[in-house]
């Protein structure tokens, strides 16, 4: 079994960001990168999934050399090799970027593509998605159990919906995307960071791909702060703290 | 572009690893097991499954083939949350695991390695006696050849790992006896493993003033023998053996002290920007400036001091004794007194447990002490510059 996953690295979400001063992106001059934590838990679950079925996990992410640091910690928890696509991650929106994947699904052929749910940098939520309606693929989204049969042709997954949990099967090959509940990642055992240096990383372009159509479907006008906090207020009673809960946060 | 703290993307790699587990796994129970003296065995066994237990250990005997700087980052970032704990690590991946590496033989580490590395055995090493410390070659336990076996008669102080509990030994450590009367070379190494007739526990210390959470023994040898085969090198030669593993173990202690200042200056940099006095946060005063930034400026000097001289120092070879004590006598009382001052800046509640400067404080006062007093920094070193004409 071949199990294919995306994996995106983002600013270190426990570090503090600015904006450039033109508001257009993140001041990334000296920030630090981690792996998307979704990606970390499709990665997790491929391991678990692969090591069960005597299967093969790629790592696939998009961007420039500088993103090989994040592949290499991939490489690390187990995965056996990588592909990188060169392109400018600044240049990605989420509608190429699974252009993008869906052109390495088609070269690697996989019984399974992974991706996390969301990236938690924009938020987007949208690839996972784009790959399977591009492809043409079953797909199971906010997975938070997933089981593969005996033979590797089914896949029942278990959903976090809004009203609960829904469990659906799906034939395989198929895109399944990570929520945070689905397994707890693993640490990187030490000879495999040695080990994870000497592992692959195939390069490729956006020709070597075939990737006709590379326009961005979204434009980013500006960012914005969020506003500072305001100071909290103490309150005397629980009388009075329903009347504000009532009246000035309007949240009862 | 070169980072003097992680030089390669392995180190950082592992930087990250160690980091992560360290506030998943850690951290949280850090302050139970100082107040409770006890050893945390199951965390220290998935230190184990990490592979950091063997560090610089051979892969061919279960370890994990790094290097000084690599030993360096992981007790800096396991010092950060619990130094007592880094410390039990210290003495069995430093002190036994790195010890057995370089002076035993294939065989030897064949048959221990393997146990220490994954964390099935917890081991340590015994060369302070109740009565010699400074002055360790004044060391009186002694070892006799009697057929296919050594008998040891004597003591051992301040073993860290020597018990895992009130009662119950650690499983094998690596001691220091003479076997001759000849001061320097009398000194032999041997394997003592939990079950040799006459070894017994003496006592296990209570009431230290930090480093709680890594047990301190005393262990007893009564006529204790030990096969020929247990012996490690020849006879006589281990106070060599000593000195060079003396360069690692001060290296990785300097490397706890820069952990736990590390996170005094979080805790004291964190708490100064939101704690307000006379309607100002406390960090817009220059008495609180000061503590912040001296304690950050002689942190990165310590810092680069420790990542210099570990960058340089092969674990093969001895000879770097000036700069091995030179980072512990300069980075633990650096890390007092940025405890110290961290304390200072938190008030009373820098005083109480729950902000954890006052554990880092005790904790590293040890470092002072433990691994070499730091008058027995002044007088290696202050000995060994005097053969230096000029300074590089």
């Amino acid at each position: 079994m071949k199990i294919l996953v995306a994996f995106k690295r983002v600013i270190d979400p426990d570090a503090r960001i600015k904006l450039t001063a033109d508001r257009s992106g993140v001041d990334t001059d000296s920030v630090e990168y981690k792996a998307n934590p979704f990606c970390e838990n499709a990665l997790e679950e491929a391991l678990q999934i692969a090591e069960e079925h005597d299967g093969e996990v790629v790592l696939v992410s998009a961007g420039g050399p500088d993103i090989d640091k994040t592949i290499r910690a991939g490489l690390a928890l187990g995965a056996e090799r990588a592909i990188r696509v060169e392109i400018e991650d600044t240049v990605l929106d989420s509608d190429l970027a699974a252009r993008v994947f869906a052109a390495v699904y088609k070269e690697e052929e996989p019984d399974i593509f992974f991706f996390g749910k969301q990236a938690i940098d924009s938020d987007n939520n949208q690839c996972g998605q784009l790959v399977a309606e591009y492809l043409g693929l079953p797909q199971a989204c906010f997975a938070s159990e997933v089981v593969i049969d005996d033979d590797g042709e089914v896949a029942t997954v278990t959903r976090e919906v809004d009203g609960g949990l829904e469990t659906i099967a799906l034939t395989l090959p198929a895109v399944i995307t990570a929520d945070l509940r689905l397994n707890t990642p693993r640490f990187a055992k030490l000879p495999d960071i040695m080990k994870a240096g000497r592992k692959t990383i195939d390069v490729m372009d956006l020709d070597d791909l075939d990737i006709e159509d590379t326009a961005l479907k979204i434009e980013l006008v500006s960012l914005e702060e969020p506003s500072a906090r305001q100071a909290g207020v103490k309150v005397g009673s629980i009388d009075e703290l329903v009347d504000k809960l009532k009246n000035e946060a309007r949240a009862l | 572009m070169s980072d003097l703290f992680n030089p390669t993307d392995e180190h950082r790699a592992l930087r990250e690893m160690v980091r992560t587990f360290t506030e998943r796994d850690v951290d949280p129970q850090a302050s139970e097991f100082d107040r409770s003296e006890g050893f945390n065995a199951p965390l220290f066994r998935k230190l184990g499954e990490l592979g950091l237990l063997g560090i610089t250990v051979d892969p061919e005997v279960g370890g994990s083939g790094m290097d000084a700087v690599a030993a360096v980052i992981a007790h800096e970032e396991l010092a950060s949350a619990d130094p007592g704990f880094c410390l039990s690590y210290l003495a069995h991946s430093m002190l036994f695991a790195n010890n057995l590496e370089r002076n035993g033989s294939l065989e030897q580490r064949k048959r221990f390695m393997p146990d220490a590395c994954s964390g099935k055995t917890i081991c340590g090493m015994g060369m302070s006696e109740p009565g010699a410390g400074t002055d360790v070659l004044g060391m009186r336990t002694t070892a006799v050849r009697d057929g296919d076996h050594y008998v040891l008669n004597g003591a051992k102080m301040w073993i860290t790992n020597g018990a895992v509990s009130d009662t119950e030994l650690g499983d094998v450590f690596l001691i220091y006896a003479r076997t001759s009367e000849e001061r320097v070379n009398g000194v032999s190494l041997f394997l003592v493993e939990k079950g040799a007739p006459g070894f017994r526990l003496g006592q296990k210390l209570h009431d230290k003033l930090g480093m709680r959470a890594s047990p301190t023994a005393e262990l007893v040898f009564e006529d204790c023998r030990i096969p020929v085969a247990n012996l490690v090198g020849e006879e006589g030669d281990a106070t060599h053996h000593m000195m060079r593993n003396l360069e690692i173990e001060r290296l990785t202690l300097a490397g706890m002290s820069l952990g736990m200042a590390r996170r005094s200056i979080e805790i004291m940099n964190r708490y100064a920007a939101e704690r307000k006095a006379f309607g100002r946060p406390i960090s817009a005063f220059g008495q609180i400036q000061r503590h912040i930034a001296e304690s950050y400026a002689e942190w990165m000097a310590g810092r680069a001091y420790v990542y210099h001289v570990a960058g340089l120092l092969d674990l093969d070879s001895g000879g770097n004794r000036i700069d091995s004590d030179g980072v512990k006598l300069y980075c633990s009382t650096m890390a007092k007194n940025v405890c110290d001052r961290a304390i200072q800046v938190l008030g009373g509640y820098g005083y109480v447990g729950e902000y954890q400067v006052e554990r880092l404080w005790r904790d590293a006062k040890l470092i002072e002490i433990g691994g070499g007093t730091i008058e027995a920094h002044h007088k290696n070193m202050t000995r060994d510059l005097s053969k230096l004409d000029k300074l590089r």
